[in-house]
């Protein structure tokens, strides 16, 4: 049997960790554990790669130039503090924002937990959120891109 | 022993702690500030997370900043090294209450010894000297006159409320006492709004001599002799050396116990330094005790041949020190340390800037501790240090010379530093001869 404790310790941990699921065997007792989102492992970055700065995924292939065009103007939004980057309030809930959303001045983005404090994160410029940069549960630095955002 | 330790640190100190931790095989997490995404911890460690902005008080000394860089990265101990967060003791409560270890003392002795009035009497009724005196504000004249005559004349008053020299009166005798009293009053009133003063047996040209400690978690407290540093400026040290000149084998027996019954006293555990004044007529006083490693270790480090920060983490992990039980610590030859800074060797204006070239001395008893590298950009917001010397000699004299040649091997350019400071200190002749004092430097006064 699983005691309510250990449950707790590895939703936690696959909160933390963005693995996509847990499955253990113990004497009998089967317990799945699916994080949520997924994560594309393609793209999950351990806690030292975070530290250099990461390409943006381009909505479709370019050279670097039609990269460094395409991000002309847009507005960066930083994180202000070193912690856990998390795109929504709670594991159920849907994210913040999206690709795509319209966003205004003081909206929150995302938390970045730091010392079990959910700090939110919020939009300092009206527009179009273009790109999220960290997966959710990625570490964040400070001064580290999470959003960009094409301006009103 | 850990499997990954933070360093909450920057510049030649992390450089420093990071070779211990790979010495034992433990991973490092380097920390830094925007300004220092170039400095050489950052390159070295294992890991590196940005904290902060570059002022040192929304990055360095940020709790919760450094904090979470632990627990994103998943050490399990922290080594503040010295200055920022080391002798912060609500900063090493933190860290033990989010389930990790602090590389230090436990929070109780830093705060401790963090209290000057408290650490005194902690220290006296160990029976480690203090320096004799009123301990609080004095009531009147005549009390400042009774108590000057049982102590002994030079005495020194000095403003409760006080620091940095002002509000503090000499008097070599009654007369000059009873006028600097008044005198000594009315400046306190005027620079901090509290007359009140208190009143110090006065040391003519002291030593600055102090002991090397460590303590483990089975009890063991042991001592590894001293490290003289007279020679400072406003107090700040400018060259350490080991053993001191002016130690008999029986003083240092003595000073030594002395070192050990103050951290006794503290309930000390890991690495700690404990600072006295040495008179001239060979009487001694506890000034301070320092709850972390510091910046002149190395000194000890060349003469005993201990490892002091493996020490430090083995005494963290709850190991016991790793010196053979029936073997003493004894010193063998020589060291002396010459912190070498980013500033003018004249005006001592901090000198930051890009090194466009470096070339480090090297050879026999010659070893530096540094962070830099050629095309490293020295950042202004931090201190000046930028690498310590040191030379290891079978005697003081072979150091002195062996110092010499290294300093003239040390080739750095784009910046301006004190290496000429530490050659025109090494060609005095009280230098050569040994004749010490925290006054020494005064000579250069402009």
């Amino acid at each position: 049997m699983f005691k309510f404790d250990e449950i707790c310790e590895l939703i936690k941990l696959v909160a933390a960790t963005g693995v996509a699921a847990v499955e253990l065997d113990h004497g009998g007792s089967k317990l799945r554990i699916d994080g949520v989102p997924p994560v594309v492992f393609a793209d999950a970055p351990s806690a030292a790669a975070a530290a250099a700065p990461r390409p943006a995924p381009a909505p479709a292939p370019g050279s670097a130039e039609a990269q460094a065009i395409a991000d002309e103007g847009l507005h960066w939004v930083a994180s202000p503090i070193v912690g856990t980057f998390y795109r929504a309030p709670n594991p159920d809930a849907e994210p913040y924002v999206k690709v795509g959303d319209i966003v205004r001045e003081g909206q929150t983005l995302c938390i970045v937990e730091a010392m079990k404090l959910m700090n939110e994160i919020e939009c300092d410029a009206a527009g179009t959120i273009v790109k999220v940069l960290p997966d959710n549960a990625q570490p964040v630095e400070y001064g580290e891109r999470l959003f960009a955002i094409r301006p009103a | 022993m850990f499997s990954k330790v933070l360093i909450a640190n920057r510049g030649e100190i992390a450089v420093r702690i990071i070779a211990a931790c790979r010495e034992l095989g433990v991973a490092t997490v380097a920390v830094h500030s925007e300004a220092d995404r170039e400095c050489l911890h950052v390159k070295l460690a294992d890991q590196s997370v940005c904290i902060g902005p570059p002022p040192s008080d929304a990055s360095y000394l940020d709790v919760s900043s450094v904090m979470a860089a632990a627990q994103i990265t998943g050490a399990d101990a922290i080594h503040p090294g010295y200055g920022f967060l080391a002798e912060n003791a609500h900063f090493a409560e933190v860290v033990g209450e989010c389930g990790l270890t602090f590389i230090g003392p436990p929070p109780d002795a830093i705060r401790l010894m963090g209290n000057k009035a408290q650490a005194r009497q902690s220290v006296a009724a160990a029976e480690v000297p203090v320096v004799p005196g009123s301990e609080r504000a004095l009531a009147n004249r005549d009390e400042a006159l009774d108590l000057a005559r049982a102590i002994g004349y030079p005495v020194i008053l000095k403003a409760s409320a006080g620091g940095g020299g002002r509000g503090m009166r000499m008097a070599a005798g009654d007369d000059e006492l009873r006028a600097a009293y008044d005198t000594a009053r009315s400046e306190a009133e005027r620079a901090f709004g509290d007359d009140s003063v208190y009143l110090e047996k006065y040391l003519v040209r002291p030593r600055h001599i102090e002991f090397q400690v460590l303590a483990d978690s089975r009890g063991r407290i042991i001592h590894l002799g001293e490290r003289e540093c007279s020679i400072q400026r406003r107090h700040q040290k400018i060259m350490e050396e080991s053993p001191s000149p002016a130690l008999s084998p029986e003083l240092r027996d003595e000073m030594g116990h002395a070192a050990v019954a103050a951290a006794r006293a503290a309930k000390y555990l890991n690495a700690g330094t404990v600072e006295f004044l040495l008179a001239e007529d060979g009487s001694y006083y506890f000034m301070e005790m320092n709850t972390r490693i510091q910046v002149e270790h190395p000194v000890t480090e060349l003469v005993t041949g201990v490892d002091l920060v493996k020490e430090q983490l083995r005494i963290a992990a709850g190991e016991p020190m790793s010196i053979p039980k029936r073997r003493q610590v004894v010193a063998s030859g020589h060291a002396i340390e010459f912190r070498i800074n980013a500033e003018d060797p004249n005006t001592f204006a901090p000198s930051p800037g890009k090194i466009s070239h470096l070339s480090l001395p090297g050879g026999p008893g010659v070893r530096v501790d540094t962070h830099l590298y050629s095309g490293y950009t020295i950042p202004s917001h931090y201190d000046s240090l930028m690498a310590k010397l040191l030379v290891w000699g079978a005697d003081r004299d072979e150091a002195i010379v062996r110092g010499r040649r290294a300093l003239e091997m040390f080739r750095v350019e784009g910046v301006k530093t004190s290496i000429p400071l530490h050659l025109k200190i090494l060609a005095e002749e009280d230098f050569q001869a040994g004749r010490l004092n925290t006054h020494f430097m005064d000579r250069y006064a402009q």
